[in-house]
């Protein structure tokens, strides 16, 4: 029963990163500690295996439509999966409460972040989109030491929070690489993949990925994250991001009083 | 540099990628319907080579991208790729004991 559940949460997670381009990360490891009894460790180890799917079948089609930027990539990965591996290890360090008290304070501020900007979360994958039969102008990316330190953060929060960091890769390789959105955000996908191995791997090592849930909720974002990417050109996106920033509202909400009854 | 695209190149990433996508979801799958189904089984084993499989993915095609690199003798790119593949790797080797 419980995996019947598994795959439906993991089904709607998918679909709402899809839709809004937020990957279901954010979602699944508040979800997995709060309702199914996960640890947040290993709700946050077992929600990295569910981004690793949508990355990879994801990048895969960006890969198809030659938007990709292999070589950035993975230059970028050297800090990326470098920043995820370490911080993946130090968590193994850091108490129940700690996590969950950073994994609020997470939530509340992209919500805060998608709700200033008058949920306008997608706009810029909508765009990059629209270009994408156009020809990329030709470009070379530059202030590398710059974007290797965001890839760094991007990739010890990826470990810390299980989540894929796309929210920092893009706007760093558009505004300060001087890279192209549309490639920006192919080559964001196609890092989260290796970035969120780097410290899956790590976090299983550890015994803090629980594969009775993996499997069944990797199943269900699989699904859901094809079904989303399908509907998302016939979907109001402001009504999918307000859901979305609702539902980390109340998930917010829910491990705040489950963090204050613990501490208390 | 970095901008030349190679459609050879990028389709043989993605098929690294989609094929470890689509092998791991029926394989997990897998695991689930015997585990709904068939009483009595240890589905966890199957579920557990989903997993595994899945996290192997990007290494499989950091490792690819590494070997098309080197054989272009990109050899700066190669290394790059090489880089990333042995901290991935290390990270299997420390993540170990931390129970």
């Amino acid at each position: 029963m419980v995996t019947v559940l598994l795959v439906v949460f993991g089904f709607f997670a998918g679909m709402l990163g899809a839709l809004t381009g937020i990957g279901g990360g954010v979602l699944l490891t508040p979800i997995l500690a709060l309702h199914f009894g996960v640890p947040i460790r290993q709700a946050i180890g077992t929600s990295l295996v569910a981004v690793i799917t949508t990355s990879a079948a994801s990048s895969s089609v960006h890969l198809q439509r030659h938007t990709t930027d292999i070589r950035l990539g993975m230059t970028l990965e050297l800090a990326t999966s470098l920043g995820a591996a370490v911080m993946a290890y130090l968590v193994g360090y850091f108490n129940r409460s700690v996590l969950e008290g950073l994994f609020v304070a997470f939530l509340l501020y992209s919500s805060f972040t998608i709700l200033r900007s008058g949920g306008k979360l997608k706009s810029d994958e909508d765009s990059a989109m629209l270009s994408v039969n156009g020809e990329i102008p030709p470009y070379e990316p530059q202030r590398y030491p710059l974007g290797l330190s965001a890839s760094l953060v991007a990739g010890a929060l990826s470990g810390l929070l299980g989540i894929g960091g796309g929210p920092i890769k893009v706007p760093v390789m558009f505004i300060f690489m001087n890279v192209p959105l549309m490639v920006a955000t192919a080559t964001s996908n196609f890092m989260i993949g290796v970035t969120a191995a780097a410290s899956a791997i790590v976090y299983y090592r550890r015994g803090d990925i629980q594969v009775e849930i993996a499997a069944p909720l990797a199943v269900g974002v699989f699904l859901g994250s094809l079904l989303g990417a399908r509907m998302a050109p016939r979907v109001q996106t402001k009504v999918v991001v307000y859901l979305l920033v609702a539902v980390m509202l109340y998930l917010a909400t829910h491990l705040g009083v489950h963090l204050l009854r613990e501490v208390l | 540099m970095s901008q030349v695209r190679e459609p050879a190149f990028d389709r043989a990433v993605a098929l690294v990628l989609r094929v470890g996508a689509f092998t791991c979801f029926f394989v997990m799958l897998a695991g689930l319907i015997d585990g709904l189904f068939m009483k009595g089984h240890i589905p966890l084993d199957i579920e557990r080579t989903g997993v595994l499989l899945m996290l192997a993915t990007p290494v499989v095609r950091v490792a690819v991208a590494c070997f098309l690199f080197f054989r272009e003798k990109d050899y700066k790119y190669g290394y790059v790729s090489l880089g990333v593949l042995v901290i991935l790797l290390l990270g299997s080797v420390f993540g170990l004991g931390e129970h």
